[in-house]
């Protein structure tokens, strides 16, 4: 066979595997570019360095595959000079002044120096285990895991009571119900995906309450379904969603749970709780009042 | 001095070659086959035994102890009979330990699809098994010492060191970790609870890394490559100095697998200190190795030999440079739980120990049947698919791992989780699974070229059984050694040695670990499963939920968020044995209890995608079929008793009636959301079991997630 053939196909073969890759790394790499944030741009790092691990590849390869000059290139004598001068060996001429009087199965062995960089390596890598061992065990500056949580924590906590304090999130006292289809349509994704293991896909009720009638056991309306959404009733194993669902997210499954009211599902949970009448001055006005896109 | 005639026996060697081969291929073979099923569930087919929870333990098991094993067992027959210039220490040993092993290799891969598993890792197999594993470990420290006894080599050569620190550590390690109590036949419940298994199996599996994945092929390396690159070993003393200190510094490290778990943190903190002194240990080994290759870089670029092995010291070095990194906490807690570790063991496994097997086999082979190799283009082709099969697994799994990580960590400025879907975080992995699967089938695709070769290879010789050669006898030892020489010509003493450097870490860490009560605080909440429970626990873990599943809430904000209070040692008093898990392709379920109703994990466990639409979990449908062995539930309330778990007297005797009660009240349950199933099925105890996880500890605020 003609060798350039060969290469012909081999490189044909290691190309379709790049590009075959490459597009599903696309797949991955775009929605998450797309939420943005911190994450986006650890994509973006991502994608570079798999390009670049991937180049470097290619480099070996072609080196490999170009390297047809008897010589060593001058590049790699370069190497062996600093090679030989990091590890302080004898050179490869002067070696029978340093081989040893053994001969295991025709193998001999050579008796170099310790390469000075290792063993400075490995003294340095025990004093960081000293280091190490007396910072968190000894003087404890450094917090152990529990008390690194408590810091997590903390300090979670500290911005996240500023940033509401500045009035950025909804709360049970700002909310409204909102009624425009899209914002119905989302709240539906929301309640599918989270909800529906307890409270049904029609909200019919399953282990948590029939949600499309009239009764309501911890109160009704916007407010309230914002609240039991958001805090949960815990010894009634409706559990918090604050930390799973943004409040603007908790606003529009709220929103649609009140928009069922009197769609009659089939198999409905008999009710619980109590009949509910809204209060004189009504969400659905004031929401009127508010576009939606204003939240 | 007068020579004596005597021949090395071949015969044995080519009989693990053809294993070494042989496992090669069912091993990866596997481990394509679940890479594939991790998207696509389907593959499967529908049947419990080729179920991605219960292959993955068996291509761990075939790729080490199969594959692997026999491959360190090749390189000792052909090397320690040449190193020693004696015949193998007993023919009839040989081929007991050949045929002992393959035994064992069969029973694992019939027993491990089945179910039968102790559900702790790389140490799966059940206490008959185990036994079987001690008696041909023992044959095999048998050969080695009775062959050193009567060596005609006065000095012991390096390789020589490794293999017994091989057969010392493996031995303590294996049996340590497998003390069990038989509950039947095939059950048995480690000795060992909680926070103390998990100390001791961690022991066990890094140290299974470090003495059955590396000591040995280190020794492999020090013979082979000096033998193919015809140099001399670059430096007699980095040998003395990084064998002494990596045998000593290696045993030390388990507790860097528990970072950030419920281990007391002195125990962690060793496991992260020892692991950072371990880089340059082991890099003396890839410096000895590559260095050894100097006045030789122009035959590695012509000799497949070579090239196998530069490729694997240098897999090697980045592996062991890459563990302590990993050790570190930091880098830990991103890297822990993902796909990056799966990318780390697979540098070791395919570049360091695949390629150096590889490069063995290609330079044996031709010798032994005094030959040349079929075919230097296949062997080249081997190499390449090989290499770039290493490529495209470890980036796409390094991406994978650090993305999840990423994504399980991110907060929405309004302090929510970004990602509180977890199965959002799997969906985005998809495409590196798919190129993951793509560096296997090529790995695979090498592996199955050189088996071809290779046979062709064997076929174009003829095999030499048996090697003549000649040696004086060795004469008792009048001048003075002094130094490690004198050690070197002592295989005793050199044994005993090395035992007591590889017994400190251990002894260290585990005694104060099991004898100090501060070390696991007692949680008063905390009670034993009920029967029901306690049978829910075995259906989980004969299923291999533990593979896909972790059971440990770190203490990190968004793990305490995502699946709620982060864990407690005192929680894990009566878990025999632990299932904290090391990889968590679905989510953590320590508080798995009471989040959903019995009807969703019913419903879920039937078909998962009508619950969690795209879930890449397999259905467990057989659980709604097959019947719970209710009547060992006596014997196995019996056991836990015997290992210190407060089941009152005489409890045995109602415990089936007590089991049945709560049967039947989950039974009652399901019923209300319109599920019929009879009582007696396994789905039944594994839902009691999840229904179980973490409800113990009350917390201030119980978190949820998915």
């Amino acid at each position: 066979m003609n060798p350039s053939n060969r290469n012909y196909s081999f490189w044909s073969f290691i190309i379709l595997l790049l590009v075959s890759s490459s597009t599903l790394l696309a797949q991955t790499a775009v929605p998450a570019v797309e939420q943005g944030g911190d994450l986006g741009k650890v994509f973006h790092i991502g994608a570079m360095l798999f390009f670049l691990f991937v180049f470097v590849i290619l480099l070996t390869l072609i080196a490999y595959h170009n390297r047809t000059d008897e010589e060593i290139p001058s590049i790699m004598k370069a190497w062996f000079w600093i090679s030989g001068m990091l590890n302080k060996s004898t050179p490869i001429e002067k070696e029978n002044e340093i081989i040893l009087n053994h001969d295991y199965d025709g193998i001999k062995e050579l008796d170099n120096l310790l390469p000075p960089w290792w063993k400075y390596l490995f003294y340095a890598t025990i004093v960081f285990s000293a280091i190490y061992i007396y910072n968190y065990h000894i003087s404890n500056v450094w917090a152990l895991s529990e008390g690194e949580y408590n810091e997590e924590v903390r300090v979670a906590n500290q911005q996240l009571n500023d940033l509401a304090a500045s009035g950025a999130f909804i709360n049970e006292k700002t909310v409204v119900a909102l009624k425009d289809p899209a914002s119905i349509a989302t709240g539906k994704e929301i309640f599918t995906r989270n909800c529906t293991s307890c409270h049904g896909a029609n909200a019919q009720g399953i282990i948590g309450p029939n949600l499309t009638d009239d009764y309501w056991i911890n109160g009704g309306g916007i407010k309230n379904v914002f609240r039991t959404i958001s805090n949960g009733v815990l010894d009634k194993g409706m559990i918090s969603w604050k930390g799973q669902l943004k409040s603007s997210e908790i606003q529009l499954v709220a929103s649609y749970v009140l928009s069922l009211k009197g769609s009659k599902p089939q198999n409905p949970k008999a009710p619980q709780g109590e009949i509910w009448v809204e209060p004189v001055v009504s969400d659905s006005l004031k929401a009127e009042g508010n576009s939606p896109k204003a939240l | 001095m007068q020579l004596e005639t005597f021949r090395y026996d071949n015969t044995i060697v080519k009989k693990f070659v053809i294993a070494t081969m042989v496992w090669s291929i069912v091993g990866m073979l596997v481990g394509l086959i679940i890479a594939l099923q991790i998207f696509i569930p389907e593959l499967n087919f529908g049947i419990p035994y080729t179920t991605f929870s219960r292959l993955r333990p068996l291509h761990t098991n075939a790729v080490i102890f199969a594959f692997i094993g026999n491959g360190i067992f090749m390189g000792f027959y052909y090397s320690i009979q040449r190193l020693c210039k004696a015949r193998i220490f007993s023919d009839l040993l040989s081929n007991i330990h050949f045929w002992g092993w393959q035994f064992i290799i069969v029973c694992a891969a019939i027993t491990l699809p089945l179910g039968i598993t102790t559900g702790k890792e790389y140490a799966e197999l059940e206490w008959p098994i185990d036994i079987l594993i001690t008696l041909i470990w023992v044959v095999f420290a048998i050969q080695l010492v009775g062959t050193l006894i009567k060596r005609r080599e006065k000095h012991m050569y390096v390789t020589i060191w490794f293999f017994i620190a091989t057969v010392v550590t493996v031995a303590v390690l294996h049996i340590v970790n497998s003390i069990e109590l038989p509950v039947s036949f095939t059950k048995s419940y480690p000795v060992y609870a909680g926070v103390q298994d998990a100390l001791v199996q961690w022991w066990y599996g890094h140290n299974a890394v470090a003495f059955f994945l590396t000591t040995p092929y280190l020794g492999l390396m020090y013979y082979f490559l000096p033998k193919a690159a015809n140099r001399p070993v670059y430096s007699y003393r980095l040998s003395i100095i990084h064998f002494w200190s990596l045998i000593f510094l290696y045993i030390w490290a388990g507790p860097h697998h528990l970072l950030y778990s419920a281990l007391p943190d002195w125990a962690q903190s060793l496991g992260t200190v020892f692991s950072i002194m371990l880089i340059a240990p082991s890099w003396g080994g890839m410096i000895n190795g590559l260095l050894t290759l100097r006045g030789a870089w122009d035959k590695v670029r012509e000799d497949v030999v070579l090239k196998f092995m530069v490729v694997a010291i240098t897999a090697y070095g980045m592996a062991t440079f890459e563990g302590p990194m990993l050790s570190l906490k930091n880098v830990n807690a991103l890297a822990h739980f993902t796909d990056w570790i799966i990318a780390h063991v697979h540098v070791g496994a395919l570049g360091w120990n695949g390629f150096l097997t590889f490069g063995i086999l290609y330079w044996l082979v031709p010798r032994m049947w005094n030959t040349q190799i079929y075919s230097k283009r296949l062997a080249n082709f081997h190499f390449w698919t090989g290499f770039l099969g290493i490529a495209f697994y470890a980036a796409s799994m390094y991406w994978s791992g650090v993305t999840q990580s990423l994504m399980w960590k991110q907060f929405t400025p309004e302090g929510t989780l970004q990602y509180p879907i977890f199965l959002d975080t799997v969906l985005q992995l998809i495409p590196m699974y798919i190129i993951r699967a793509i560096g296997g089938a090529l790995f695979l695709t090498g592996t199955i070229v050189s088996v071809y070769n290779l046979y062709k290879t064997a076929k174009s010789g003829t095999f030499i059984r048996e090697e003549e050669a000649q040696a004086a006898p060795l004469l008792k030892e009048v001048t003075k050694a002094k130094g490690h020489s004198w050690i070197e010509s002592r295989p005793i003493q050199f044994l005993l040695v090395s035992t007591v450097a590889i017994l400190i870490g251990g002894v260290v860490e585990m005694i104060p670990t099991f004898l100090v009560k501060t070390n696991i605080p007692t949680i008063a909440a905390v009670k034993p499963y009920t029967p029901l429970e306690l049978q829910g626990r075995d259906v989980y873990i004969a299923q291999g939920c533990v593979s896909c599943h972790s059971q440990m809430v770190r203490p990190f904000r968004s793990e305490v968020q995502r699946y709620g209070e982060y864990a407690k040692a005192g929680e894990f008093v009566y878990d025999h044995p632990f299932l904290w898990g090391s990889k968590r392709t679905g989510p953590d379920l320590l508080r798995e209890g009471g989040k959903y109703p019995n009807s969703w994990h019913f419903n879920h466990m039937q078909a998962p995608t009508t619950m969690s639409p795209g879930s890449i979990m397999p259905p467990f449908a057989w659980l709604m079929e097959d019947n719970l062995d209710i009547s060992s539930t006596p014997d196995k309330i019996i056991a836990m008793r015997k290992l210190g778990v407060p089941y009152p007297d005489g409890f045995e005797q109602k415990s089936i009636s007590v089991l049945e009660a709560q049967a039947d009240s989950i039974v009652v349950d399901l019923k209300k959301s319109n599920i019929t199933i009879d009582k007696n099925k396994q789905i039944i105890a594994l839902i009691a079991y999840l229904q179980r996880l973490g409800r113990d500890i009350k917390t201030a605020q119980p978190q949820n997630g998915k």
